[in-house]
Parts: C-alpha cells; sequence; structure tokens
C-alpha cells in the first residue's frame, strides 16, 4: 500500500522472501465488518444509506499493518469487483460492502477456488449481479432464469471470453481467437443460479447481520431440470447447493482460470504488459504450488513478486515497464509513509470519486463489474498507441491529472478530513532541500527519481525560505507535492 | 506568447495532408489521394456542425423504451414479460404518430408508444425533430437468421459482453480498439478547427469512439476544464516550484506510461488556459436543465461549449456524454422509469438549449448503447441482446418518422435470436454514416471510417434520417 522508512528496513534485514513471509503470518486487523458494528453503524436510522463503509475501507488501506493483505485485497476487489452503489436490495448497502471486502481479504492468502465459493454464495454478490431472488422457469409467466452472475462468473472471475494459453496468450484457431463460451452456455449455467436468497432464520433485515451470512437455497425456485454448460451437464434432480459447487468445479477446471487470474494479479501488482514468460511461470503455480494445489494466491504473490521479471533491475530501462500507479495507491503510498492518523478513528476521507476534484478513484466504488479499468485497455492517441495496454489510463484524463495534483496539495498540507499526516521525521531534514528530496525519493519512488528530477525540486525547494518550523512545513510540502507529480512516481515500477 | 500546441499541431497535419495531395497526383494510391482531397476540402469548412453521441450504458431495454403499442404487439409484448410491462392505458399518453406508419419484414403495420418517463420527448417528436431508428445494432455485414443459425457469415465478436459490444458500437472492434468512428471523424476534421484540442470534447469519460488516430478525446468536467492550483498560485508561496512542477507534469518522458500521463497533463494545462476563459465570456445560457440528473449536467457543458464555439474557432465537433446503470437485469419496473425520466429530460433540455443558441439544426444528438435486451424477461428484468431502438434528435433530423424495419414481438420469431435478442435489421455503421455525411464526410471516406459499411449496397448505406 506504500512503504515506510520500518518496512524498508524489515524488508533489508529479512530479504525479499523473508519479509514475505513476515507479511503472510501476520495476523488480520479488525474486520471492516466489526468495526462497523463497534462505531454502532449497524443501528436502524443508517439502514438505507452507505454510512460507515467508506471510514472503515480507509481505515484499511491507510492503518492496517499487514500491507501486503491490504494490497492484495484490493486487486482482488478489481478483479472480482462489487461496487457499493450496487447493492441493491432490502437496505445495507454499507454492510454489504464490509461483508464482500472482508470475504476478499480472508482470502487473500487462502485459495482462489475457496475464494470464488464463498463470493457466489455471499449476499452482497447475489444482490450485485441479481441473482439472489433469481427463480427457474416459469411455465405460466415464460420467464427465464437472470443470466447476469452465469455471464460474469465466467466472463470476469475465472475464464474470460477466449481460449488461452497458459502464458496468456491467445489459442489461435486458423489465425482467429477461440471463444470460450456461447449463448446457450450462459442460459444453462443460469439455471444453476437459481433458488439463492438471504439467510433470515430467526430474524428480520432491521439488522445486517443477513448480508454476512451466505445465501440459502429454496429448493421449490431452483431449477431442477439439467444443467448444460461448457460441454457438461449437471443432471436433472440435482440440488441447489450441489448444483452451485459442481458448476464452479467445472468452471474452475478449465485450463483458462490459471493465466487469466495470474496475468491480472500481475497487472494489478508489477507491471501493465508482463512478458508471456512471466505470465506462464506464475500461471504454472497458480495451476499447482507444487503440492498439487491449484489456486494457492499465497504461493501466487510470491511468484509473483519474486519473479526477475518483477525484481530484475534492469527492467527499469524498457520504455514499456511498469503500470500506472492508480489515484488510491498514490493516496496511500503518501498516507502510510507519513503514518497518517485519525484521532477520533472516523477515517473522514469519504468519497473520492470525483475526477475534477478528488481522486477519480475510490475504494470499492467501481460503477460497474467491469472495474474502475479493464486489463486490456490499450493507450489511445498514444505515439505508440495500441501496442500495449494500459489499465489504469481509463480513469485517466485532463480532469483527473489535474484534480489529482490539486487534491494532494490540500492533503499533503491540510489533511484530509480528521485525517493527518506526521511529518516529524522530514522536519529536521527540511533546511536542507537534498536531504529532503532524497528522503522522499527513497521512502516515496523507491530511488528512482532520475538526477535531472531532484535537480528540478530542489531548485523549487532551495528558492524557500527555512529555519522556522513554518518554513520547514512548507518546503515539506511543496517537495511533497512536486514529488507525488513527477513521472517516476506517478507510474510504478 | 507561443501558440498552443494543438494549434501546431492540426497545422502540421494540415500541411502533411496537403503535401500528400500534391503528391498524390503523381504517385500515390488513389485512396490517399480520395482521403487528402476531402480533408483539404473539410478544412475550408466555414460553417458550424456538432455530433453528439449520448451513450446508455449497461445495454438500453428497448421494449420498455420505445414500446409496442399496437394490439396484437402489445398482447405479445406483455405476455413475455407480464410483471414488467407497461399497460396500454399508461401508454395512452405517449403513443407516437409517424407521418409514415413503420412496418415489419411481412409488411404488417406496427404502433410504438414511448415510455411514459420520455413524455418530454413527445413534443420534438411532434415537430419532427426527433426520429427513430428500429432495430439497429452491431453487424459485420447483412445478416439473416438462417446465416446467423449456420454461422455462415462473419458475425461481430463477442456478442452480448458489455464492454466489447460497447466497444463495437463505438469503433467496430471489440475492446482493445484504438479509434472509434467519432474520433476518426475528428481526424477528417480537426484541421478546420482554430484549435484542434476542442474537436473530440469528452464530458463522461474514456471512450474510445471519441480517439481518432490524430484526434485525441479531450475531456472536460461537467463545470469545465479543471485549473491548477499550484500553476494559479505560487506553490506554498515559491514561484520556483511552480516553475518546476509545470515542467515535471508537461515534459516528454522516455518511459511509455510516463510519457502519455505528461502528455494528458500537458494538454491540460493548455486547454485550461483558452477554454476557461472562452466558457466566462460566452452568454449564460437561460434553459433550465433539470437538476440531480448526471446526464443533464453533461449536456449542458456541451450546450456551453458550443456556445463557446465561435470564441474557440470550432467548426465541426463530436461530444460524448453518458448514462450508466442501463444493465436491468432486475427491478425493472423500478430502476428503467427513473432512467428514462433522466434521458428525456436531459435530451429536451438540450434540445430547447441548442435552439436557444439559434443552432438547433446545427447540432445532431443520438443515442446508443452497449446493445438491446432480451423481449421475454426473466422474473423482473431483461438480459443481455443485441438490436435495439435508438433515438436521434436535431433541427436538421427529418423526424416524426421511424427508419428501419419493425420487429415483429416474439421469441424466436423470425427477427429475434431467442427471447427476443433481436438481430438487427440496420447496422451500428449505417447509422454512423448518415450522420457523418450530414457532417460532410465523403461517400468515399465513410467506407475507411467505417470498415464493415462496403459490404452495404451504396443505395443503403445512409438511412436519410438527417
Amino acid at each position: 500500500m506504500g512503504a515506510t522508512r520500518e518496512q524498508i528496513a524489515q524488508v533489508q534485514a529479512r530479504g525479499y522472501s523473508g519479509w514475505l513471509s513476515t507479511q503472510f503470518a501476520m495476523a488480520p486487523s479488525t474486520s471492516r465488518w466489526d468495526a462497523m458494528v463497534a462505531a454502532k453503524f449497524d443501528a436502524i436510522e443508517h439502514k438505507n444509506s452507505e454510512n460507515g463503509i467508506d471510514q472503515a475501507l480507509w481505515r484499511k488501506l491507510l492503518s492496517s499493518p499487514d500491507t501486503l493483505r491490504q494490497r492484495v485485497t484490493l486487486a482482488l476487489s478489481e478483479i472480482i469487483v462489487a461496487g457499493i452503489a450496487g447493492f441493491n436490495g432490502s437496505g445495507w448497502n454499507n454492510f454489504s460492502g464490509a461483508a464482500y471486502m472482508d470475504i476478499l481479504e480472508a482470502n487473500a492468502f487462502g485459495n482462489y477456488r475457496t475464494l470464488l465459493q464463498q463470493i457466489s454464495l455471499s449476499a452482497p454478490m447475489g444482490e450485485y449481479l441479481t441473482y439472489r431472488g433469481n427463480v427457474k422457469f416459469n411455465a405460466t409467466t415464460g420467464a427465464l432464469p437472470d443470466e447476469n452472475y452465469a455471464r460474469e462468473v465466467m466472463q470476469l472471475f475465472t475464464i474470460g471470453l477466449v481460449q488461452l494459453n497458459n502464458d496468456g496468450t491467445p489459442k489461435l484457431s486458423g489465425g482467429l481467437q477461440q471463444e470460450t463460451y456461447d449463448l446457450d452456455d450462459i442460459t444453462g449455467l443460469a439455471r444453476v443460479f437459481t433458488g439463492w436468497g438471504y439467510d433470515l432464520t430467526g430474524t428480520d433485515t432491521n439488522s445486517p447481520g443477513f448480508k454476512k451470512r451466505p445465501m440459502t437455497m429454496t429448493a421449490s425456485r431452483h431449477e431442477s431440470g439439467a444443467k448444460t454448460f461448457l460441454d457438461t451437464t449437471i443432471a436433472a434432480g440435482t440440488d441447489g447447493p450441489t448444483s452451485l459447487t459442481r458448476a464452479l468445479d467445472i468452471i474452475y477446471a478449465h485450463p483458462n482460470v490459471g493465466p487469466f487470474i495470474s496475468r491480472q494479479l500481475i497487472q494489478r501488482l508489477v507491471t501493465s504488459n508482463p512478458a508471456p514468460a512471466y505470465v506462464g511461470r506464475v500461471a504454472a503455480v497458480f495451476n499447482n504450488d507444487g503440492r498439487g494445489v491449484k489456486g494457492n494466491l499465497q504461493a501466487v504473490v510470491s511468484a509473483i513478486l519474486l519473479d526477475d521479471h518483477a525484481r530484475n533491475s534492469n527492467r527499469l530501462a524498457d520504455p514499456n515497464y511498469g503500470k500506472l500507479r492508480e489515484p488510491v495507491l498514490r493516496f496511500s503510498a503518501w498516507a502510510r509513509a507519513f503514518k497518517a492518523s485519525s484521532p477520533t478513528d472516523a477515517w473522514a476521507i469519504g468519497n473520492t470519486s470525483d475526477p475534477g476534484s478528488r481522486l477519480g478513484q475510490s475504494p470499492g466504488r467501481s460503477s460497474t463489474v467491469f472495474n474502475f479499468f479493464r486489463p486490456g485497455f490499450v493507450l489511445q492517441n498514444s505515439q505508440n498507441g495500441g501496442a500495449i495496454v494500459a489499465p489504469e489510463f481509463q480513469i485517466t484524463n485532463e480532469s483527473t491529472v489535474i484534480g489529482y495534483v490539486n487534491y494532494m496539495q490540500n492533503a499533503i498540507s491540510k489533511g484530509v478530513g480528521d485525517v493527518k499526516a506526521d511529518y516529524s521525521s522530514l522536519l529536521p531534514l527540511a533546511d536542507n532541500a537534498q536531504s529532503l528530496i532524497d528522503e522522499l525519493n527513497l521512502v516515496m519512488v523507491a530511488g528512482q527519481l532520475a538526477p535531472a528530477t531532484v535537480n528540478l525540486i530542489k531548485g523549487g525547494i532551495d528558492s524557500m525560505p527555512k529555519g522556522t518550523e513554518a518554513t520547514r512545513l512548507n518546503r515539506i510540502y511543496a517537495a511533497l507535492v512536486l514529488v507525488m507529480a513527477s513521472p517516476e512516481f506517478i507510474v510504478q515500477k | 506568447m507561443q501558440k498552443k500546441d494543438g494549434t501546431s499541431a492540426s497545422r502540421r497535419a494540415f500541411l502533411q495532408r496537403a503535401s500528400a495531395l500534391s503528391v498524390a497526383g503523381v504517385a500515390a494510391p488513389w485512396a490517399i489521394n480520395l482521403a487528402a482531397m476531402a480533408e483539404a476540402s473539410a478544412a475550408t469548412a466555414t460553417d458550424y456542425k456538432a455530433l453528439v453521441c449520448i451513450f446508455l450504458y449497461g445495454g438500453n431495454d428497448y421494449a420498455n423504451t420505445v414500446v409496442p403499442y399496437d394490439t396484437t404487439s402489445h398482447a405479445n409484448y406483455t405476455s413475455f414479460r407480464p410483471s414488467f410491462a407497461h399497460s396500454q392505458a399508461a401508454l395512452a399518453g405517449t403513443v407516437l404518430t409517424p407521418t409514415a406508419v413503420p412496418t415489419d419484414s411481412a409488411g404488417f403495420a406496427h404502433q410504438y408508444a414511448l415510455a411514459p418517463n420520455l413524455a418530454s420527448l413527445m413534443p420534438i417528436f411532434n415537430d419532427g425533430k426527433l426520429a427513430v431508428v428500429l432495430n439497429v445494432g452491431t453487424l459485420v455485414q447483412p445478416t439473416t437468421k438462417q446465416q446467423y443459425a449456420n454461422k455462415s457469415v462473419r458475425l461481430p465478436p463477442k456478442l452480448f459482453s458489455h464492454n466489447d459490444q460497447q466497444s463495437v458500437w463505438q469503433s467496430s472492434s471489440p475492446e482493445g480498439a484504438t479509434s472509434g468512428w467519432g474520433g476518426r471523424i475528428g481526424d477528417l476534421f480537426q484541421s478546420s478547427n482554430t484549435n484542434s484540442t476542442f474537436t473530440c470534447v469528452n464530458v463522461s469519460g474514456n471512450a474510445v469512439f471519441l480517439s481518432g488516430n490524430s484526434a485525441v478525446q479531450y475531456q472536460v468536467s461537467t463545470s469545465g476544464s479543471v485549473p491548477l492550483a499550484g500553476l494559479k498560485s505560487p506553490l506554498f508561496g515559491s514561484a520556483a516550484s511552480t516553475t518546476a512542477l509545470r515542467t515535471l507534469i508537461t515534459q516528454s518522458r522516455s518511459n511509455v506510461l510516463e510519457n502519455e500521463y505528461n502528455r494528458i497533463s500537458k494538454r491540460s494545462v493548455d486547454a485550461n488556459e483558452v477554454l476557461t476563459g472562452a466558457l466566462t465570456s460566452a452568454a449564460a445560457l437561460r434553459t433550465v436543465f433539470p437538476t440531480g440528473n448526471s446526464l443533464a449536467d453533461q449536456l449542458k457543458l456541451v450546450a456551453r461549449m458550443i456556445s463557446a464555439a465561435p470564441s474557440l474557432g470550432a467548426k465541426r465537433q463530436v461530444f460524448f456524454v453518458s448514462l450508466g446503470g442501463f444493465d436491468t437485469h432486475d427491478a425493472m419496473l423500478t430502476n428503467h422509469p427513473v432512467l428514462m425520466t433522466k434521458l428525456g429530460d436531459a435530451m429536451a433540455a438540450f434540445h430547447a438549449a441548442t435552439a436557444e443558441l439559434g443552432v438547433a439544426d446545427k447540432v445532431t444528438s443520438f443515442t446508443s448503447s452497449d446493445f438491446g435486451r432480451t423481449m421475454a424477461g426473466n422474473a423482473n428484468g431483461s438480459d443481455h441482446g443485441w438490436g435495439s431502438m435508438h433515438f436521434v434528435m436535431g433541427g436538421a433530423v427529418k423526424g416524426k418518422r421511424f427508419y428501419g424495419t419493425a420487429p415483429v414481438v416474439a421469441n424466436n420469431g423470425p427477427d429475434d435470436v431467442g427471447q427476443g435478442r433481436l438481430l438487427p435489421t440496420t447496422s451500428v455503421e449505417q447509422f454512423a454514416a448518415t450522420m457523418g455525411g450530414w457532417l460532410g464526410v465523403s461517400d468515399s471516406e465513410l467506407l475507411s471510417l467505417l470498415p464493415n459499411l462496403s459490404n452495404y449496397n451504396s443505395s443503403v448505406r445512409k438511412l436519410g434520417f438527417v
């Protein structure tokens, strides 16, 4: 989520894999759900609201000590997407958001198949992709099962639209890509996701508990006929819960899952255009962690982060390497580096979606299941347009590039809401521009600021008065704005 | 003061084309010659015209937008979606009385009504400024149901997938496309504008529709361009830091991603200096736009930019705005009417604003969407489909009419591929060609703009609605 002096020291002391082991072993912090209950957001007046969810998400992103788990959770939330505004049904969008993100976090170092099961049974996903309350074919009205989840669970969460090689490149036949499924597969699979509804046993919708409990099956609403998709048939008469597990097993057995998910995780964590060989190495680990287990995310994350293509500094010379740091991660890099805190625990940052005046992105608030940006988004109008993908550029435009700098200028100097940074580590350096910039370069940019960039920033800071706390703070603010606006920071490498 | 980047770029582009023209007479292929000549003539255009794409993200439900109303069709429509059909009584106030009755392929007459919540479009339709295009969608070539079933002709890739069909609508290619037909129109016309940056203007969010091969989509917020605080006044009191900031965010870079980011920043900073002044000096609009309506907010900014077009030196512009939430798998009767109200009210206000500005016949707006939806619904919504009904609006539109062929309301009937997913009888490229032609794109250039248009007979490439 962002480096700190302490994390850098830990990596130096333990090495990359030692640091990863430490991170994997860290205990989770208080869940979003529990934090929201503790803050009494489960009181009835919050039922038809989004109250409490932004603060719960920001608290985790900016302050939870298990930084890697948070980072992988964010990545998963951008692959298996559900947005807070889309949790339609019986109120408590706020708790749907918490329950959903807590599932992603609980499985971030777990198994992808388990995650898929839990997501598919979760009330929030049932709401978001509208299969909660979905019913079997009705011979009287002609109403058919809702196809929404059947389509997106395959297109976005598991196999994608075209057959893939293990290195993530499309399989070609006669020069053409081969689609993974057609309309008949969708209507067949849609029959599986019928009969599911909230578990309201012994309670009602006036408290949010049902958002956290897996959905339950009403057998009379479930399609009991045969379900045929992906060249497989679930036999007529199979009950709903068994059908769902079987269906996910069938989809999960597709050879696309490893490369499809691995490539996207690399894009989220390391670089937008991974070499096929890199994807292939990670997908091999996804398919088998060495102990015969498919979907071991801890092994996959290790494989991604320890790969030569992630670690070798020779990559820095490749003009296509790296990824645009998404706005939420730029903000968290600042907040974590300087231990931003919320004295009232309100984390009152709120919804940062506005592109002209805020970050143009807000955690958990993608407007569709297609995420803030698509993994296949290509650079348009670029001097090498179409040659490479650059997902995060989908939310980058003439408004957001300026809105971001303006927002950070305020955040850096005044904080956001009650969230303010602690610059005590920088104050002793601030009278010396070079020392100040060197420190920011190390903590924020992994030492990647070009000498010319350092000189540009130094020229600015050297012009500023010094010697008092007020002038030192101004020098820190200006240096931080300049570092965070610099291309070397904007593009993570 | 230095010339704006956009101006010099467009002048350069024009010079390149002009030289291509002179060389073409000797050696260059005929097609390049033609294109170059057309671009050169476009560059001399002196009047003003603008095209506005209103994209309905999620796949609009055609059947509850342009509703079958004649007795037979309405009965069928109701039978296929009993829990979320509009009753004939509810539709009585929005029945369309066109100048010519639309017919289906068997020659039967159809009657339609607008969604009740589109009532604000009725006066525009009746005034002849709004047309409905029936069953338009993505196609590679004219396609029969038999050909679809046999897969004996090429079909658009990745049918029924949101992101891909959005892209095919906007660009003729699935996700990964680098240019759309709005942007390619911009390529042709940007040299006629004083500042090429204001040729393709997006008030929504990134959309391939507006990216050209050289034309760039310029994105503004609903309040206009965003000024950089650190440039407006010295950064924490330091003018030298402000200078450093400007350099850092606008310099060219060797890393492709860094360079692209800085190109956007530079365009933003440069354009803001021009646009803010132009918007401030343009007369305030008296037309009242609805509030709490994000589409209306965007269209209001489009109207303000059109009003500023003379001072920006813009002769041809393509705009993109959007409204989301149309993926109505669920809760159709709750959500779709709200969307219709927003759409109808925003379009009506925009039309009024163009009339106020005296440019109603210079501005043509049209709707588009990922795809249509199924006619035969699930319990409370509809699923992904294909062909759909769309609106074209403006003073130049030959309205109060339907264009295209009325589809039979059916489940696996002659005009659908099952569940009322319409097999389009009019292609998006014919729809696009009609508007491109109105803007001044030549027939031969339309063929390079729209890669599949040549699969249609030249007599039907344009539909004549504008």
